[in-house]
């Protein structure tokens, strides 16, 4: 840039303080090209419209919000949803009941392959429709193998189950060891006490290290901001559950808190019609996933040589 | 000097070079964004939790119709109803029961009517020890023949479940067997699958649909 001074031994046409009628055009269409060049590497925020309040911006980490701060960050939230779907939700901070741990069992005998658990946890936990989100994958793989490499999911066929395959519906295994957790650079994401590992989706950056980190391909990002119809908008939500996402924010199975956390069945289980998907309380000897763990063959952990250890069971009848 | 005009020369075309670029995304000129595609919702039959059927005690509960299980109606009390078969061994379903479809078991092996129906008094069910059995507890008869999965379905393995898993915080949602299965061909017929995930990429889409 320091060209128009290195060159003012040119004498003709220069001014008293030493800058010429040349440089001086050099170095404003540098300036303008520079100016033009910063504006189009801004273009793209013409397109950000969501931009944070200032309340949002300033919020403090979930786990060091107190609970009047946190009842006025509900409050808040509740009044964002009813000012953008015109519809009042029910926002609730809801943490881990004491003496539970959850698993889940799913069960690849029956599973058909249907696709219902996609779509009842979609409206469940108000997940974009365009582009779409989906928490759960539903592989098909051929009858006598266990090789991902061979995993389809997007069969179409026209009734389902097909003959020479089965179903296996893959989805956040809620990870004792969970690697999405050992990346986030802002603590955004953690595994609470009953098993299930969370977002706070205000605190969350959006640098998708999760995301790479999860074996699973469990962790979803919103590079949109989430369209979903406000008629079928699930008004039952959860600070670390359910509530609208941000454009630029990673989302993810979280076992329905708002659901499980009150004592309910996820959706996923209440909409299987086969009955494949099993829920519950390991730490309950009486309920029917202690009884699966204890008495079928639970086969495999997806993946379990990477040593994730996670809470989600496949296993067989007999 | 040379080199200071050169610079300059070099200069002025970057220069114009980034206002061109600069212009040309601050206008979006020439930019093709890829059209955002619709996507239907999803037809809310596939979110519906309902079962494919109504069992006997379902039907009582709701108060619906149940005079298709008013037997003497038609049939004679203390007058056992004959069974007909045809050259197979498969039993001839007269036409007032059209609705039934015999496919309980494979290899014909369980063709007979009163396997599980009491000819003694046809709105009870019989098990293979001679129990009686009402309609309405059906799953001691299906448990009768099918042990384990009688066992896993109490211990709450083997069917739907729906409510709450917290049994202090609220109630279960257990169905019997004949919610699903239909008594009379218990194996649950296919169906079609919900809508797969729609790719955003033109190009990926394309492959996917060329694939099947």
């Amino acid at each position: 840039m320091s060209t128009p001074t290195s060159n003012s031994h040119a004498n003709e046409g220069q001014s008293a303080d030493g800058l010429s009628r040349r440089s001086f055009l050099r170095s404003s269409a540098v300036l303008a090209s520079g100016l033009a060049a910063l504006a189009a590497s801004l273009a793209p925020l013409r397109h950000l419209n969501d931009f944070p309040s200032l309340d949002q911006f300033l919020q403090k980490y979930y786990k060091e919000l107190t609970p009047e701060e946190m009842a006025k960050v509900l409050k808040r939230i509740e009044g964002e949803v009813e000012r953008e779907y015109g519809l009042r939700p029910h926002v609730r901070d809801l943490r881990p009941m004491n003496g539970v741990e959850f698993v889940y069992a799913l069960n690849l005998t029956r599973c058909i392959g249907c696709r219902k658990c996609v779509h009842a946890c979609v409206a469940e936990n108000n997940q974009s429709r365009n582009p779409e989100i989906q928490y759960i994958r539903v592989v098909r793989l051929p009858h006598g193998s266990l090789d991902l490499e061979k995993a389809e999911h997007n069969y179409n066929p026209e009734l389902v189950p097909e003959k020479g395959y089965f179903y296996m519906p893959v989805q956040c295994q809620q990870c004792k060891n969970p690697p999405c957790v050992k990346v986030c650079p802002v603590h955004a994401t953690w595994q609470e006490a009953d098993g299930i590992t969370v977002i706070d989706y205000n605190w969350c950056i959006g640098c998708r290290y999760c995301e790479a980190a999860c074996p699973y391909w469990a962790r979803h990002f919103n590079f949109t901001k989430p369209s979903i119809p406000k008629e079928r908008l699930n008004l039952d939500m959860a600070y670390l559950g359910n509530r609208p996402r941000r454009q630029g924010v990673m989302e993810k199975c979280h076992f329905c808190v708002q659901r499980t956390r009150v004592g309910r069945y996820p959706a996923c289980v209440e909409v299987c019609p086969v009955g494949a998907r099993k829920f519950g309380n390991i730490l309950d000897p009486e309920s029917e996933v202690s009884y699966i763990l204890r008495t079928k063959r639970v086969f495999i952990q997806l993946k379990e040589e990477l040593g994730t250890s996670p809470r989600f069971f496949y296993y067989f009848d007999v | 000097m040379k080199t200071g005009e050169r610079t300059g020369a070099v200069l002025l075309v970057l220069a114009v070079v980034f206002f061109a670029l600069g212009l040309k995304f601050v206008s979006g000129f020439g930019t093709r964004l890829p059209a955002p595609q619709t996507i239907p919702l999803v037809d809310p039959q596939f979110l519906e939790t309902a079962t494919i059927r109504k069992s006997y005690a379902e039907l009582v509960r709701t108060k619906a119709d149940l005079s298709d299980f008013d037997c003497y109606a038609c049939h004679e009390k203390g007058k056992p109803p004959t069974l007909r078969f045809d050259a197979q061994h498969n039993v001839v379903v007269p036409q007032e029961h059209a609705d039934v479809v015999m496919g309980h078991g494979t290899h014909n092996r369980n063709n007979n009517c009163f396997n599980c129906h009491d000819d003694q008094n046809l709105e009870l069910l019989q098990a293979r020890d001679g129990r009686q059995i009402k309609l309405a507890e059906s799953p001691l008869l299906c448990g009768s023949c099918h042990g384990p999965t009688y066992r896993d379905w109490e211990a709450g393995a083997h069917g739907r479940t729906g409510g709450y898993w917290d049994r202090t915080a609220g109630a279960i949602q257990r169905k019997i067997c004949v919610d699903c299965h239909n008594p009379h061909r218990p194996k649950i017929p296919p169906r079609n699958p919900a809508p797969g995930p729609h790719l955003l990429h033109p190009v990926a889409a394309a492959a996917v649909e060329a694939s099947h």
